[in-house]
């Protein structure tokens, strides 16, 4: 049998109402209340604990209650997590993503919440985390529990899921493809017409970050700045096999002191733009002959010895935000205080 | 103008030329093939006036064409590496298994034509070869409609329609991005073209544009998707019901400077303003900075009155929920989804091969393995053509 644990609010565990809303994090043993009925459900998983908080408590000292909600958790060893069904209860839902995505993403524990998809709780777990979709009050539950078994046994399982509405889950944000019953341009026509008639609907979300400008550095003459590029520039012959698309990850290459990014040395891999001109001069991608001069001139202080690339070019947004993040921190490190960053 | 396309059956398929360097084979929808380094996918067509099919001079969308049902004229081309100017460019059709459906034209008669390497020619020059040689074969296969009687005959023209219906145009974006990644308009590359150009819909349905573009597979419009295209016979299919089509409009995608691609989008918008455009639906061509320019040119018309909905191919990592778009600006809120191209086909051996054994990347091109959908020639064509979408999971 598989271990799984369950976690509850107070009212569900049977602990009390409002008025136990305090309640500290809390082991029980085995399943408990709407446990009871999903152990029921469930086929080869045992719900061997159940792990309760009372919904004020966990809002108002979420870190302390999630530390011991893990300590709690980690000494089941577990294989898997389920939380609620919350329905539409915005603290208890709140509880349900949190503990799930913490389990997940830092003990490696598979997670499954339930709640309804207008809870505040869907939005904490953006994504990272597999929520059975319920009914808003807890009327849904008979409906809920054999839904929350089916999708906890794949996670068990590693059952590849099938649509969200079939499967009964809310979607979290992967994209993926189907066939339409109408071809685009019908549905682009459809779309337009009911946009001039007042109702605006789209088949793609919209909503970019915006990264805010830093402010300017202090006294460029005296800082040490390093070149980092998106624009595939490498070695020639691409001696790390830098991808051409979809880079996992970034390299980094010392500049040796050299005076400029000599052609025939350096290279673009970048699948993305025509690298003619970039190939023909390298310094185009990497402006390492410009800044030496400024460097000269007094203008930049001094130059960073090594320069940092990827290729962005297909880059899923969360994989480009770690590069950055792993980048700035070796450049942090390095004393680098600005960067000149040339994309593509 | 009025035009008429003719359709003729399959059967009536001229024998296939013999060409010098070029391997030619016919093979069907269903067959356990796959298809390598495609360029391009072109539907026989001729023209009874004697004129051609494919015309370098603006006489598209008069008279009549005549056209093979079900027939499609493939060119496959593996350009040296050295002088290929961009990194990813394979392109691949399956005739059968998982990645069959995302090339529904190639479930009838395929006539394949694999363009040799030759060392007189540089990469261009094969293009050039290539191209000429498809477009002309295409033609050839459909002479013997010219003796035929038609299966069937459409009539495209566009009447006087209540004034009171919303004037719909098609923003049609053309990339040009230099040799090998340029569409042709009358055989001009897009860039050289006088974009924005307006253009009487039955143009575009009758060869005016042709593909020259080769970069990411699935996001790449090949001449039949312009032949066939889905948006345009829809507009004539609704004109004077729910809409009234006021024309296309081909614009420029692929500027190459912020200040350049402003400008495009502002032409563009402009251009349809002057067709007294209520709403444009405005269509992608290739990936990546083309979106930039659609998102432009979705804005630029809605400064001007014009609503929009624009039609683009997503690439999201099938790993991550990240967004799939290159670029968006909040006036794009009406966006249609040609398909998620960076999702995986699961693996599937071809009995057979053609067009080159080796892909791109080195791999054999018959070890089962996944290939992504943007390698799928026009799975992700971002005009409409086909009912791939993405959803959200």
């Amino acid at each position: 049998m598989v271990r799984a644990v369950h976690y509850l609010n107070q009212f569900f565990a049977g602990l009390g109402g409002e008025e136990a809303a305090g309640t500290p994090p809390t082991r029980l043993d085995g399943p408990v209340g709407p446990g009871r009925g999903l152990a029921a459900e469930l086929d080869g998983i045992e719900v061997v604990a159940t792990l309760a908080c009372g919904d004020d408590y966990f809002g108002e000292h979420e870190e302390e209650a999630l530390a011991r909600l893990l300590d709690f958790l980690e000494a089941e060893r577990p294989e898997l997590l389920v939380a609620g069904p919350a329905f539409g209860s915005g603290r208890y839902g709140l509880a349900c993503a949190r503990i799930s995505r913490t389990a997940s993403e830092r003990l490696g524990i598979p997670a499954l919440a339930a709640m309804h998809e207008e809870n505040p709780g869907v939005a904490v777990a953006n994504g990272a985390v597999l929520i059975a979709a319920t009914a808003g009050n807890v009327a849904g539950m008979r409906e809920a529990l054999p839904r929350m078994a089916r999708l906890a046994e794949a996670l068990v399982s590693g059952r590849a899921l099938g649509p969200p509405a079939q499967e009964g889950y809310l979607p979290r944000g992967f994209r993926r493809n189907e066939l339409a019953e109408k071809p685009g341009a019908e549905r682009a026509l459809d779309l337009l017409l009911a946009k001039l008639a007042g109702d605006v609907g789209s088949e793609v979300a919209g909503g970019f970050d915006r990264v805010p400008p830093p402010p300017p550095v202090g006294d460029l003459s005296r800082a040490l700045v390093a070149l980092v590029t998106e624009a595939g520039c490498v070695p020639q012959g691409n001696p790390d096999r830098l991808p051409t698309i979809r880079a996992r990850g970034w390299l980094r290459y010392e500049l040796g002191g050299a005076p400029r990014l000599e052609p025939g040395r350096y290279e673009s891999v970048h699948g993305g733009f025509d690298v003619s001109l970039a190939n023909e001069d390298p310094n185009r991608l990497v402006p390492l002959d410009t800044v030496r001069t400024l460097v000269a001139e007094g203008r930049l202080g001094r130059l960073h010895d090594v320069y940092y690339t990827t290729t962005g070019n297909g880059t899923p947004v969360a994989a480009a935000t770690r590069f950055g993040r792993e980048i700035a921190a070796e450049l942090t490190d390095a004393g680098v205080e600005a960067v000149l960053l040339s994309g593509t | 103008m009025a035009w008429e396309l003719a359709s003729f059956p399959a059967e009536l398929m001229a024998p296939v030329p013999d060409l010098e360097g070029v391997d030619v084979q016919v093979v069907r929808g269903g067959e356990p093939v796959r298809l390598t380094h495609v360029l391009d996918a072109v539907e026989p067509r001729a023209r009874p006036d004697g004129r051609s099919a494919f015309p370098l001079q603006g006489c598209a969308g008069e008279g009549r064409t005549n056209r093979l049902d079900d027939v499609v004229v493939f060119s496959c081309l593996d350009f040296p590496a050295e002088e290929r100017t961009l990194h990813e460019q394979e392109s691949v059709v399956d005739l059968a298994g998982p990645g069959a459906v995302l090339t529904p034209y190639a479930a009838g008669t395929n006539v394949v034509l694999t363009f040799g390497r030759r060392n007189d020619l540089g990469n261009e020059e094969l293009e050039a070869w290539a191209r000429g040689t498809t477009l002309a074969v295409a033609e050839e296969l459909a002479r013997p409609t010219l003796a035929a009687q038609s299966a069937d005959l459409e009539r495209f023209e566009l009447g006087a329609v209540d004034p009171s219906l919303p004037a719909i145009v098609a923003l049609v974006q053309l990339s040009d991005l230099g040799p090998l990644y340029y569409q042709f308009v009358y055989g001009v590359p897009a860039g050289a073209a006088d974009l924005p150009r307006v253009v009487d819909p039955a143009e575009l349905l009758d060869g005016a544009v042709t593909c020259g573009e080769y970069h990411w597979a699935a996001l790449r419009n090949p001449t039949i998707v312009f032949q066939r295209n889905a948006l345009v016979r829809a507009l004539y299919r609704e004109h004077g019901r729910r809409l009234c089509f006021a024309g296309v409009v081909l614009m420029r995608g692929y500027e190459q400077s912020a200040a350049d691609k402003q400008r495009a989008a502002a032409a563009a918008a402009e251009t349809a303003a002057r067709l007294g455009a209520d709403g444009a639906i405005v269509t992608t061509d290739a990936g990546g900075n083309s979106h930039t320019d659609v998102m432009l040119t979705v804005r630029a018309c809605e400064e001007v009155g014009i609503r929009t909905t624009a039609i683009v191919a997503e690439m999201a990592d099938p790993d991550s929920t990240s967004s799939g778009l290159t670029d968006w600006v909040p006036e794009a809120d009406s966006i249609v989804s040609a398909g998620n191209a960076e999702e995986l086909v699961p693996a599937w051996t071809p009995a057979r091969v053609l067009g080159g054994d080796t892909l791109l990347d080195g791999a054999p091109a018959a070890d089962p393995r996944p290939i992504p959908v943007r390698n799928y020639l026009g799975a992700t064509n971002q005009t409409g053509q086909h009912a791939l979408t993405a959803t959200t999971w």
